[in-house]
C-alpha cells in the first residue's frame, strides 16, 4: 500500500483535474445539449437540419479522435488553446450531441396539449419551449442525464492521450516510477467509482425531489 | 498518428489479428520471419543475414523455460508495435524491424533454432503482468532495469544502454543543457523514463505527455513546450527527417534497458545472459546495432554494456 500512500499529492491533484474536467465539460455539454434539443424541435427546417447535422457529426466519430484533431489539428490552422481548455471544449461540445438527444426525448415525452396550450395562449415558440415544454421535458429525463453525466466523467479519461495530466494519466506515471500496476490503477479505479456514486446519489435525489409522475 | 492511439482493447484485437496472419504466413512457410531457409523472392534483407550468422544453443537444461518454448516452437515476445528504430512493424512487409525485434528474433534462434517470433503487444501498464502470468517469454520493449521493477520481474542485460537527450525548435537558443529547463513547459513520451529525468534535472519545469513519438514532435513543432525529451536514437532519426528540429547537446543520462523474463527463473537469466555474451563477443551484437540504431548514428557501434552492471540485473 506504501505506492498509494507515497503518492497521494500526485493521485489529489489528477482527482481535482479530472472534477474540474468533468464539471465544467458537464456544464458546457448541458448548454449546447439545450441548444441542440431546441434547433432539433424548431418550426425551421434549416435549424432542424443543422441540430440533426451537429448529432450526427459529433455521435458518430469517437470522442478520441475529435481530440486528436482538436489538440494537433487545429494548430495547423492557426487556431491553439491549452492543452485543458481544449479538452474542456471538445468533451462539452461531444457530450453535448449526446444531451441534446436525451432531452429532446423530454420534449417528446411533453404532452402535445401542453405546446398547444401555450400557443393558444399567443407564446411564441422560444417562450413556450423555455416557459411550457423545457421545465417540464428536463424534469422527466434526470436519470438519462445522471447517465450522461458518469459517461462524461469517464470520458474525461481520454484527455490522458493528449498530454491532460487527470487521473488516469497520474496513474500511469505513478506506476512509471514504482512498477506496481495493479495496486495503482484500482486505486484510480476506486476513485472513478466513489465520483460516479456521486453522481449517481445527486442524480437519484434530483429525481426524487423533481420527477413529474405521469 | 491516430491509430497508434486506439484504446488498448482496440490495439490487442488488432494484434490479435496481426499474430492471426503471422501464423497464417508460417502455415504457408512463405513468411521471411518464419524460415530463413526459404530463399526469399527478391534477396535477403540486412536482417535475414543477422539471423543466418546467429548462433544455436548446443543443449537446453530439461525442463527448463527454454525447453518448454522449444517444444512450443516459438517464443513470445512482449513488445511494440510502434517504436522506431526498436520494434516498428512495416506496414509494407508486416515485418516488426529494430533493434529489439532483431534482438527477439535472434533469441528465438537460440533457444528454438528458428527465429520463430510472435510479438504480443505489451504496455508499461502490463509488462509485469504478462511475465507473472505466462502469457510472453521475454520482453524486449526499452525496458529500463530499475530495482523496483526487479522486484517483480527478472533482467537478463543490459542488452543496450541508451541516453535521453534534449531536443527544440531550430530557433531555440535558450536550451542547452538539462539545468536550462528550469522553469520550462517540456514535452515527453507518456510512460517514458524522461519523466522522472526531468524532475530531477530540472524540478519545477511542467511536464506535458503524449501518447506516441510523432505526437510529441508535433507538439514541439506547435509551440505546445520549448523542448522535447526522448531517447537519443529515436530523436536522432526525427532530427535527420525534419530540419526545423534540433538536438541540443549530448545524453545527459544513462539507460540501460533490459531483457525482462519472469521473477525467480534463474535458469532462464542465466541461459539469457550466456547468449548476450556469445553475441557480443561475436560481434553480432554489433551488427544488430548497425542494422537499426546505427542507420541513424554515425560511426562505428558502442561497446556494449557489461551483463549485470545495471542495479537491479545483478
Amino acid at each position: 500500500m506504501n505506492v498509494i500512500t507515497d503518492h497521494l499529492a500526485e493521485f489529489g491533484d489528477g482527482l481535482l483535474l479530472t472534477v474540474g474536467l468533468t464539471l465544467l465539460s458537464l456544464a458546457g455539454a448541458l448548454a449546447a445539449g439545450v441548444v441542440v434539443a431546441a434547433l432539433r424541435v424548431s418550426p425551421v427546417r434549416v435549424l432542424r437540419a443543422a441540430g440533426m447535422a451537429y448529432v450526427e457529426v459529433l455521435q458518430n466519430v469517437p470522442l478520441l479522435v475529435w481530440l486528436v484533431l482538436a489538440v494537433f489539428g487545429l494548430p495547423e490552422v492557426g487556431v491553439i488553446a491549452g492543452l485543458f481548455t481544449t479538452a474542456v471544449v471538445v468533451i462539452a461540445l461531444y457530450q453535448g450531441a449526446y444531451a441534446a438527444e436525451a432531452i429532446r426525448s423530454g420534449i417528446n415525452a411533453v404532452p402535445a396539449g401542453q405546446g398547444e396550450a401555450a400557443r393558444a395562449l399567443g407564446l411564441t415558440f422560444t417562450q413556450s419551449l423555455r416557459l411550457v415544454i423545457l421545465p417540464q421535458a428536463l424534469r422527466t429525463v434526470i436519470q438519462p442525464l445522471g447517465n450522461i453525466a458518469i459517461m462524461t466523467l469517464m470520458n474525461t479519461a481520454l484527455a490522458a492521450a493528449v498530454g491532460v495530466v487527470e487521473l488516469t494519466a497520474a496513474a500511469n506515471r505513478v506506476n512509471l516510477a514504482e512498477a506496481q500496476p495493479i495496486w495503482i490503477f484500482v486505486t484510480a479505479g476506486l476513485a472513478y467509482m466513489a465520483l460516479s456514486a456521486v453522481f449517481g446519489l445527486v442524480t437519484g435525489t434530483l429525481e426524487r425531489r423533481l420527477a413529474i409522475l405521469r | 498518428m491516430i491509430m497508434t492511439l486506439v484504446p488498448t482493447g482496440v490495439r490487442r484485437a488488432a494484434v490479435a489479428a496481426v499474430a492471426a496472419l503471422a501464423l497464417t504466413g508460417l502455415a504457408a512457410c512463405s513468411s521471411d520471419d518464419a524460415d530463413p531457409a526459404v530463399p526469399g523472392a527478391g534477396g535477403t534483407a540486412p536482417a535475414d543475414d543477422l539471423v543466418a550468422a546467429a548462433p544455436v544453443a548446443a543443449s537446453l537444461i530439461p525442463g527448463s523455460t527454454m525447453e518448454k518454448i522449444k517444444q512450443r516452437g516459438q517464443l513470445i515476445v512482449g513488445g511494440s508495435l510502434d517504436a522506431p528504430l526498436l520494434s516498428q512493424q512495416n506496414p509494407a512487409t508486416k515485418k516488426v524491424e529494430g533493434l529489439d525485434a532483431d534482438f527477439g528474433r535472434l533469441l528465438a534462434k537460440y533457444i528454438i533454432g528458428k527465429p520463430n517470433v510472435k510479438i504480443v503487444n505489451s504496455a508499461s501498464e502490463t509488462r509485469e503482468a504478462l511475465l507473472a502470468n505466462g502469457t510472453v517469454d521475454v520482453v524486449f520493449q526499452t525496458y529500463s532495469i530499475t530495482p523496483e521493477r526487479a522486484k517483480q520481474v527478472a533482467f537478463a542485460g543490459p542488452y543496450y544502454s541508451s541516453g535521453l537527450v534534449i531536443a527544440t525548435k531550430k530557433d531555440e537558443t535558450g536550451i542547452k543543457a538539462p539545468a536550462d529547463l528550469k522553469g520550462k513547459t517540456v514535452i515527453a513520451g507518456a510512460n517514458t523514463p524522461a519523466i522522472p529525468a526531468i524532475k530531477q534535472a530540472a524540478p519545477d519545469a511542467k511536464i506535458v505527455t503524449f501518447g506516441t513519438d510523432p505526437e510529441c514532435v508535433q507538439a514541439l513543432k506547435q509551440g505546445r513546450g520549448q523542448a522535447y525529451v526522448q531517447d537519443e536514437a529515436l530523436l536522432l532519426a526525427t532530427a535527420k527527417q525534419d530540419p526545423t528540429v534540433q538536438i541540443q547537446g549530448k545524453p545527459f543520462t544513462s539507460d540501460p534497458y533490459g531483457i525482462g523474463l519472469k521473477h525467480g527463473d534463474a535458469q532462464m537469466k542465466a541461459f539469457v545472459n550466456d547468449w548476450l555474451k556469445q553475441i557480443q563477443a561475436s560481434g553480432l551484437w554489433a551488427k544488430v546495432w548497425k542494422n537499426s540504431i546505427g542507420t541513424v548514428v554515425q560511426g562505428e557501434a558502442p561497446q556494449p554494456p557489461a551483463i549485470g552492471s545495471a542495479p537491479g540485473s545483478e
